[in-house]
């Protein structure tokens, strides 16, 4: 995080600001297409997707393992976040100083990390190192070393992490508690990278554990894009991936979380904070949810781009705040739907009240016909942006065989949006966008001089940020 | 169309083998064009057809380099500014429009210059010229509008300095580190420069740096230069040519000594901070810069990291960062450390580390993988169009001509060990750095109590 250098990078107008809610193409008369590419399912379980594109002498990789903090154990949040960091710190042959020293040698790339359903291993090569590359990520899936002495400095590294994000921008942990107070003992509440208390309890059985339990030919599904022979990269895949076992126990399932009902307020302590992070959301909807494309324009312009209607409020016309975005996270199940900013602390009631009056206003009056076109321009006219390298497909597709979406999540898109009308905009909001009176809030701040300000929300439930988890309860604190 | 991003890449193959290998020549230079407007503005083109979209970056030679004592920040605050209307629209108008047709900007600002970024699909290009040029052109300074953007300017100070640990020390490093070059002052502006700036400042700081010959315009992506050029010289052309800025004639005088700084804050974790008096960016060394740098701190393989954070485990994270500007600047190394550490014995560690790299230069292994990680970070950004306006803009703004940047590749590959030694024992010299030490405040006695009633409650 010291590493950038915000100062040096103000970006005045979006920093804030995502470019595009997701992946959406736009050529002038259809959108855009998946490349022509090949899939295959090994005897032994594994997808295997290759996207030739010979014109550029890279190949990117994407292998993506179905489980990730699903697979966790309840009261050991983090235990996938260290399994994926370990996957490079020593496997095969090499000691972790032995394969960092392979990967960046040819001035390769190779990263793992987990995220609430999966764990995602990519990369890119030069293609003329496609077998070292296929070799160390055989190594890294297949044959982990897991030593302690590298568990120890991975878990000590990323409990110090935790609290050097909140030394920096606690911002960057905010859906942590949030997700944690929203969804509570569901599995989408549990923190992916751990807790500074539970990282400190993970033991080597338990990487072991869910190694032997989450990995497996039967969950992985392996993309590779760019200048690849597709002969012999099946060839190759066959010989290094086909023996694998499939993992010893089925893919975690996962029942969707209810709604939160009613109003709750999570007030974090930071004592002397000049400034108030806050947090707004609910339960929403899941990543096969059908009103996507009449989503993903609602919500560019409620708070997906730089003039979006929270922007406007809390920015633009204010000038309380150096920005307000809100998204929908959709996963195998219904995800949140969160706003987020921030302002100055003596203006903390203020921001919160114009932006629960521009859900307001949204959940009532709707969008205009205006709006809706002009939304429906830019998501279309960003959209070719988010593909035009071979990483950016690797990713896309893996993404694609990760909740089984196919092709046409991506190829459909564009017609999609075009056909989207006011009728479904005003679907969406009834169906996706949380009621008025049932929200979650979180808030970062100085409790001592928040706490007047957020009376009347809802029962406020206290915590500290310096606490070493992302939950209030105290007993899980006793318990872990 | 396919045929050109083909050719693009055809050379990469050749990146093969060892780092002695030639390096390979970077397609794309008979493509670009460029045209310098009757007003001195200039423009250049790289068509690229493989999405039908473009990017513009609109660089201003104008950053906190350009400002003193009283308007720090002024640079700033007008890349704030110039989204707040002119005198032919109204404030929003300029995102409004834009976003309308597809498209989405950005903008940043650093010690040098300012940046403003457009990405849209390419039917947007004559708005996309309408919308630059009337700002450029028309400006509106409207004190309610001013007032309203110096609250949203004061919540990005507060995100960035106030209520972010590593960016308030940085700022009191980059300070303590110029007695009288510019580059002491922070980007952001200090608060009550934020608070104080007049219609009057703002005004002649536009009519300045706002000029058209002190701007430099660059696209890439789906277009035909002559289109382009066409536009150019509709939209910004009749735009009147201002008197050149002075220039900054601050020099830094020799730094003599090491200077320390230490700073208490809340916090939990440490930090450690080196800003070494580094050449500026078209110093004919700065692609052995470049590579020490990524020696140092590029990779999980890199010195600091694998001495530090790997094997001593004093550090959960270091990196670092060169300040490549139009005057001699800084290169940052900086440390996250482990609550409860003690930065002088880390300082300890890491001042041997450097010292061994000044005393024995490097490996052959290391200079091998720096050059092979800094081509691969190359290509990598050559792969977008974003990528080629950003590059294109950077050779011909610091490096005087955007051409350069086709022969990077070549001039990373004549760096020797010995040029690493060299720049490595003349950048890593103790006395000419400056030290920022991070320390937790010492634990109040309330904040205790109140951290145990809440685990009661």
């Amino acid at each position: 995080m010291i590493g950038r250098f915000f100062l040096k990078m103000a970006a005045a107008t979006s920093m804030m600001t995502p470019r595009g809610s997701g992946n959406l193409l736009a050529k002038a008369g259809g959108g855009v297409q998946v490349p022509a590419h090949e899939r295959f399912v090994l005897d032994n379980g594994i997808t295997l997707v290759i996207v030739p594109r010979r014109d550029v002498p890279l190949v990117a990789f994407n292998a993506v393992l179905r489980g990730g903090a699903l697979g966790d154990p309840a009261m050991k949040p983090g235990v996938a976040s260290l399994v994926a960091g370990l996957l490079e710190k020593g496997a095969g042959q090499r000691d972790a100083f032995a394969f960092a020293d392979a990967v960046e040698g040819v001035g390769g790339s190779f990263s793992a990390g987990a995220s609430a359903e999966s764990i995602s291993v990519r990369g890119q090569f030069l293609a003329r190192d496609q077998q070292l590359m296929l070799e160390l990520l055989a190594d890294a899936l297949l044959r982990p070393s897991f030593e302690s002495e590298e568990l120890e400095t991975l878990s000590a590294r990323h409990i110090e992490m935790i609290k050097a994000a909140k030394d920096a921008d606690p911002s960057e942990l905010m859906s942590l508690y949030a997700r944690s107070f929203l969804f509570d003992d569901h599995p989408y509440g549990r923190p992916v990278i751990g807790s500074e208390s539970s990282l400190a309890n993970i033991t080597q059985q338990d990487v072991l554990d869910y190694y032997a339990a989450q990995f497996g030919s039967d969950r992985l599904t392996l993309v590779f894009a760019g200048d690849v022979d597709s002969a012999w990269l099946r060839r190759m895949v066959a010989k290094l991936f086909g023996g694998w076992r499939k993992a010893a126990t089925p893919a975690p399932r996962l029942a969707p979380a209810a709604r939160m009902p009613g109003r709750r307020v999570l007030l974090i302590d930071s004592p002397g904070s000049v400034q108030t992070h806050f947090w707004i959301g609910n339960v929403g909807v899941d990543r096969r949810y059908s009103q996507r494309a009449a989503l993903d324009l609602v919500n560019t312009l409620y708070g997906g781009r730089f003039t979006s209607i929270i922007n406007t409020e809390l920015r633009i016309k204010s000038g309380l705040s150096y920005g307000a975005r809100s998204g929908f996270t959709r996963g195998t199940v219904p995800g949140e739907f969160a706003i987020h900013s921030f302002a100055e602390t003596e203006n903390t009631r203020k921001a919160l009240e114009l932006t629960l009056q521009t859900l307001d206003r949204l959940k009532r009056d709707g969008v205009t016909a205006e709006m809706l076109e002009s939304a429906r321009a830019y998501v279309l006219g960003q959209y070719p942006l988010n593909f035009e390298t071979a990483a950016d497909w690797a990713a896309a597709l893996g993404e694609i065989e990760l909740y089984g979406l196919g092709p046409e999540y991506i190829d459909n898109y564009g017609t999609a949006l075009r056909q989207v009308d006011l009728q479904d905009t005003r679907r969406v909001i009834d169906e996706a966008f949380p009621a008025l009176d049932s929200l979650a809030i979180v808030l970062i701040g100085d409790a001592a001089k928040i706490r007047d300000q957020v009376k009347g929300y809802g029962t406020i439930t206290d915590m500290t940020l310096t606490q070493p988890t992302f939950e209030p309860a105290p007993q899980t604190l006793a318990a872990a | 169309m396919k045929n050109r991003f083909t050719s693009f890449f055809m050379s990469l193959g050749s990146l093969s083998g060892a780092a002695k290998a030639a390096a390979p020549a970077v397609p794309g230079r008979g493509m670009v064009r460029e045209a310098t407007l009757a007003n001195g503005m200039k423009v250049i083109v790289w068509p690229v057809h493989d999405i039908p979209n473009v990017a513009l970056y609109n660089w201003v030679r104008a950053g906190s380099r350009n400002e003193a004592p009283g308007i720090t920040g002024l640079a700033h605050f007008f890349e704030h500014m110039m989204f707040n209307g002119t005198t032919r629209r109204q404030p929003g108008e300029f995102d409004r429009l834009m976003e309308a047709q597809g498209g989405a900007n950005n903008a940043f600002t650093s010690d040098d210059v300012t940046v403003y970024q457009d990405w849209f699909p390419h039917g947007a290009l004559d708005l996309v010229f309408d919308l630059e040029s009337d700002r450029v052109a028309n400006l509106a300074f409207v004190p309610k509008v001013i007032e309203s953007e110096r609250g949203v300017v004061s919540s990005e100070r507060r995100l960035r300095v106030e209520d972010n640990n590593p960016g308030f020390l940085g700022e009191q490093v980059q300070a303590a580190a110029f007695v009288t070059h510019p580059y002491q002052f922070p980007t952001i502006g200090w608060p009550a420069d934020i608070q104080a700036w007049q219609m009057s400042d703002l005004q002649k700081f536009f009519k300045t740096y706002y000029a058209p010959n002190n701007l430099t315009l660059v696209l890439a992506g789906d277009l035909e230069p002559e289109r382009v050029f066409e536009l150019a010289r509709k939209y910004f052309e009749p735009i009147p040519r201002q008197v050149p800025p002075s220039p900054v004639s601050a020099r830094e005088p020799e730094q003599l000594e090491e200077r320390v700084l230490v700073v208490r804050r809340k916090a939990q974790t440490p930090l450690l901070q080196y800003a070494y008096k580094a050449p500026a960016a078209a110093d004919a060394r700065a692609p052995a810069v470049n590579l020490l740098l990524s020696i140092l701190v590029d990779g999980d393989a890199s010195r600091l990291h694998r001495s530090l954070v790997e094997e001593k485990r004093v550090a959960i994270e270091v990196g670092g960062h060169w300040q490549e500007g139009f005057d001699p600047g800084l290169l940052w190394l900086y440390l996250t450390l482990p609550e409860g550490s003690d930065p002088d014995e880390v300082r300890e560690l890491v001042d041997a580390e450097l010292a061994a790299i000044a005393d024995n230069g490097v490996t052959a292994a290391e200079l091998s993988r720096a050059k092979n990680l800094s081509s691969a970070g190359f290509w990598k950004k050559l792969a977008t169009i974003d990528g080629k306006a950003q590059l294109l803009g950077e050779y011909e703004i610091f490096h005087g001509d955007w051409a350069k940047l086709f022969d990077a590749p070549a001039q990373f590959e004549t760096v020797t060990r010995e040029d690493i030694h060299a720049v490595a024992r003349e950048i890593l010299d103790r006395r000419r750095r400056t030290v920022g030490i991070l320390l937790p405040e010492p634990e109040e006695e309330a904040s205790e109590e109140a951290v145990l009633e809440d685990l009661e409650a």
